[in-house]
């Protein structure tokens, strides 16, 4: 099923600030902190989001918030000036929190013994009515990351599955699930 | 990419869509960022210049050594340096991660001891480099550990100041170990 998605374009910074935000970043390639200080100043809203949607954790998301500013202060000598800063930011924050995740999966990993899924699907399936943030934040975690990444960020099924590391179909599938939880969640009646 | 018909669609679509863009965090999460891209703390994380100036220093003398033993037949003046007394460096590496602070602080005094004699015997600028990589260490130490102070749950602060700390005692490890006297061999 095709849904309608709100494209990353729409998360991305604002068109008037374009200009100014180019020469920003030119400048903090350039090795200037304080222009990176104002990038970190102008995109920390939009990076906490998508890491606060992604992890579902306030805590976890900030300390996601700082790797990922520190990652891309590295990772700035090799940024392209065609790519788009905010795109290329993202997907820092989203390897921030991945990795993260996947570091918190190993060493979890034997001490659960009933999968995580399950516990988040029952945690919804029984709990009362939620806004839609805190629905989003009680998804299972593959299902919220395929939403997150392209129900509200814009990105492709392709770019999530290699993103996440899963096959398109299952980033197709998880986002069908995670639709339906949400509904569900929510009182809607879908055709999902 | 086709909207959906079903109202329930649209309705989750729309809900979606209205989720707000930005989400400032609680904190100014600034601050420790800036710590952790700081010259100095980027510094401390790249120690290999002083180990390459060391590598060049130590490599200086022992060539200067060899053609001084093979003119005069004396032993080099490196060979001739006797192993410190209570010198603790031979037990290193230290785990600094594992330290207390307080323990972190005697640990470091006294290898910093050890650490001041052995460097002595070192080319003066060999000695300049290190002790300028020393002091960049240190700098980044000062700045994270402020920046705790402002901070101090942060995750990532902790593995720098971690880190910082172990580069130093490492640093302490491999001047001493480079500076071991050498034995000269005896021909039988």
């Amino acid at each position: 099923m095709e849904v309608a998605v709100v494209p990353i374009s729409e998360y991305a910074v604002r068109p008037d600030a374009q200009a100014g935000s180019d020469f920003t970043v030119a400048a903090a390639v350039r090795g200037d902190r304080r222009a990176f200080e104002r990038l970190y100043r102008e995109h920390v809203g939009q990076v906490h989001a998508l890491c606060l949607r992604l992890t579902g954790r306030r805590d976890v998301a900030e300390d996601c918030v700082q790797e990922a500013f520190i990652a891309a202060w590295r990772a700035l000598p090799r940024f392209e000036a065609r790519s788009r800063f905010s795109t290329w930011l993202h997907r820092i924050a989203v390897n921030a929190v991945l990795g993260r995740h996947r570091g918190l999966a190993a060493r979890l990993e034997g001490i659960m013994d009933e999968p995580a899924d399950t516990l988040d699907r029952r945690s919804v399936e029984d709990a009362p009515p939620l806004d839609v943030e805190a629905a989003i934040a009680a998804l299972p975690d593959g299902a919220r990351h395929v939403l997150v990444l392209v129900g509200l960020y814009g990105f492709s099924h392709e770019e999530a599955a290699m993103e996440l590391g899963i096959a398109v179909g299952t980033s197709k599938a998880q986002l069908h699930r995670a639709r339906q939880l949400l509904s569900d969640r929510l009182g809607l009646e879908t055709s999902t | 990419m086709n909207a959906p018909s079903d109202p329930g669609d649209r309705a989750l679509d729309a809900s979606l869509a209205a989720l707000p863009r930005h989400l400032p965090p609680a904190r100014d999460l600034w601050p420790a960022i800036e710590a952790a891209i700081a010259p100095p703390a980027a510094r401390a994380l790249r120690p290999a210049r002083w180990r390459y100036a060391l590598a060049a220093g130590l490599a200086t003398c022992a060539v200067g050594g060899l053609l001084v033993t093979r003119s005069v037949r004396q032993p080099v003046e490196l060979a001739s340096v006797q192993p410190l007394p209570g010198s603790r460096i031979q037990s290193l590496p230290v785990r600094a991660v594992a330290l207390k602070e307080d323990d972190y602080r005697a640990t470091r005094a006294a290898l910093e001891t050890t650490y001041q004699e052995r460097l002595a015997m070192l080319a003066p600028v060999t000695r300049a480099r290190i002790a300028e990589d020393l002091a960049s260490i240190r700098q980044a130490q000062e700045d994270i550990r402020k920046a705790l102070t402002a901070d101090p749950g942060s995750q990532v602060l902790l593995r720098l100041y971690e880190s910082t700390t172990q580069q130093e005692f490492d640093l302490y490890s491999t001047i001493g170990r480079t500076t071991e006297p050498v034995v000269p061999r005896t021909r039988t």
